[in-house]
């Protein structure tokens, strides 16, 4: 078989799977099943064993452990106290709640690696908030799930986990990396949230005192430092990403017990619930590396590189060419599968195109964090309007203005790759 | 019948949420064991947290599927007739049957294999990993059994 004939199975079988609802797990698996049917030296059999020496890998575990971290987070109400202290810094600016949201948005993502523990948490708690003091659904819920995105890009973040283990990149380099595409997209969104609240309206609430705001500093100095303990371990050796998110177990653990909110009872629930939303990711990876491997087996990533390399690829039309893909990709299917798919067959070309694996790395975990707030297959969106008990359809105008900054965003790091990288060479140079 | 089925699915609840429990202790040990002399630095401890891991992930799969959670898309427009949704519903029960069945299927030679194989560090037999996929494919014919019966119900205007 050629590598286009296995393209033409693997591609259309699987969105026609997809399509029809099969789940995209599922779908995965099941379209590599004619390859190794047809195929005499494959056979059925390899799909457990990819799916097995994906699993077996120590790297993963860091998934359930950060989305564990970031549960507990919400459990043990320090997600309340990072609201309180953004109240304190940015809830008189115009817009208030809005800011508000961004900014806990910001804080929550540099202790948890995950978006959608985010926009649950900080959705539960400020959309209704919102709503009460008059700002509209469509913004509440909007400001939310993009806000939320944020998770992914800023450290830790689970998709950089899975990305630095499938393409050899230095898991710190990466973290330290998404710092500033972070904090630009965090201002992005003030920005619209600023335009927004003159357009409407939005009321205006007094300066928080110096006191209240040392006051709220101070309860939320604990879980303040857990961003600092986590990447300043990683970078300085200390410990693997994976031990650093045991460390951010055991520290919202020990926070919980300190804050007297967390009980034998909700400790449980918090488990299966992380381990079951960990290990429906999870089981995606495995599938998604058979799909993976069937493709770098039949050398189709070359075939891209050969068919794009006439044109003459640099750094900056590679960077566009990623983006595009993995934010087309991430609307249909989650992060997680689309990096392994995806990040296997551009691998190549960015290598060919002279592009920093750190730079290819950011840029394609940008464009998915898009993906989390686009239908049809928006995560946090579909939970944030979830809480905030709206349709989809009515959030998706106030989300594509929220989105058109954090577009220039993107743009900006696909141009200026020195701007990402600066941190992670600064702090790092010998992995870099 | 259904009443075993919920008490297997109650029993899996639980396994799952044991193993994410003990998942936490290996992996502290480990980082512990670095820095702390007392600690003895086991070198099992890292295959013993894969092994639980790889188990999360297989019976949290199998969970998702009874509780209708594994990710899917909707871009078509929902059926509008009951048929029209049961054939729909019915299309995915018989490819998640696919996958099951290789899962069973391909996953007995894996089993087979393992019997004979010893895990490199604890060396634990490696057909207590392996099994796991045999099993998620019967678990999930199993739920898949109950799914279909209620998605023939839909078809027939049964209403339950």
């Amino acid at each position: 078989m050629t590598a286009s004939d296995v393209a033409l199975i693997l591609f259309p079988l699987f969105i026609a799977l997809v399509i029809l609802r099969v789940p995209v797990a599922i779908a995965l698996g099941l379209s590599c099943i004619p390859v190794y049917l047809i195929e005499d030296r494959l056979t059925p059999f390899l799909l457990m064993n990819e799916m097995f020496k994906s699993y077996n890998s120590f790297l993963l575990l860091a998934i359930p452990f950060f989305l564990l971290a970031a549960n507990i987070m919400n459990a043990t109400g320090i997600t309340d106290r990072l609201i309180r202290l953004a109240g304190a810094m940015v809830g008189h600016f115009p817009g208030g709640l809005g800011h508000v949201n961004v900014v806990v948005s910001m804080l929550f993502a540099g202790i948890s690696g995950s978006s959608t523990a985010d926009a649950a948490g900080i959705g539960s708690l400020l959309i209704p908030q919102m709503k009460k003091k008059g700002y509209s659904s469509s913004f509440s819920v909007a400001i939310t799930a993009c806000s939320s995105v944020m998770g992914v890009v800023i450290p830790p973040s689970i998709l950089m986990v899975v990305w630095g283990g499938l393409m050899s990149v230095s898991i710190g380099g990466l973290f330290l990396a998404g710092v500033v595409p972070g904090i630009l997209i965090a201002g992005s969104q003030m920005i619209a949230v600023y335009a927004f609240a003159k357009i409407y309206n939005y009321p205006l609430y007094t300066r928080s005192s110096l006191k209240e705001f040392v006051s709220a500093l101070f309860y939320a100095i604990p879980p303040l430092i857990t961003p600092l303990i986590i990447v300043g371990g990683i970078v300085g050796g200390f410990f693997t990403p994976t031990e650093a998110s045991v460390i951010a177990v055991l520290y919202s653990l020990g926070l919980g017990v300190f804050y007297r909110t967390i009980d034998f009872h909700n400790i449980s629930s918090i488990l299966f619930n992380s381990a079951k939303f960990a290990a429906m990711s999870l089981f995606c990876i495995g599938t998604a590396s058979a799909f993976g491997w069937l493709l770098a087996y039949f050398k189709i990533p070359l075939a891209v590189v050969a068919f794009l390399e006439p044109y003459g690829v640099g750094p900056t039309s590679t960077g566009l060419i990623v983006a595009g893909s993995f934010l087309l990709i991430g609307m249909f299917i989650d992060a997680i599968p689309a990096i392994i798919i995806l990040g296997t067959v551009l691998w190549p070309l960015a290598e060919v195109s002279n592009m920093h694996p750190i730079h290819f790395a950011i840029i394609g975990i940008i464009s998915l964090a898009f993906g989390l707030v686009t239908p049809p297959y928006g995560l946090c969106l579909l939970i944030a309007c979830k809480i905030g008990e709206i349709e989809v359809k009515k959030a998706l105008r106030d989300v594509s203005i929220v989105l058109m900054p954090m577009l220039i965003v993107l743009s900006i790091v696909i141009f200026f790759p020195e701007l990402i990288l600066a941190l992670p060479k600064m702090l790092m140079a010998k992995f870099i | 019948m259904k009443k075993i089925l919920d008490g297997y699915f109650y029993f899996l609840k639980s396994v799952l949420t044991l193993l994410m429990a003990v998942l936490i202790i290996p992996v502290t040990m480990q980082i512990f064991a670095r820095y702390i002399d007392f600690i003895p630095r086991y070198i099992w401890t890292e295959e013993l947290a894969r092994f639980c891991f790889i188990w999360i992930v297989l019976v949290g799969a199998m969970i998702a599927l009874r509780e209708n959670e594994h990710f899917t898309v909707d871009l078509l427009p929902t059926p509008k007739t009951n048929q029209g949704k049961a054939l729909s519903l019915m299309f995915v029960d018989l490819m998640t049957f696919i996958m099951a069945f290789i899962f069973v299927a391909w996953g007995w030679p894996l089993v087979k294999f393992g019997l004979l194989q010893t895990s490199e560090m604890a060396e634990l037999p490696m057909v207590f990993i392996y099994i796991a996929w045999p099993l998620t494919g019967l678990t999930w014919i199993l739920f898949l059994i109950e799914r279909t019966v209620g998605h023939i119900k839909l078809f027939r205007g049964v209403v339950t």
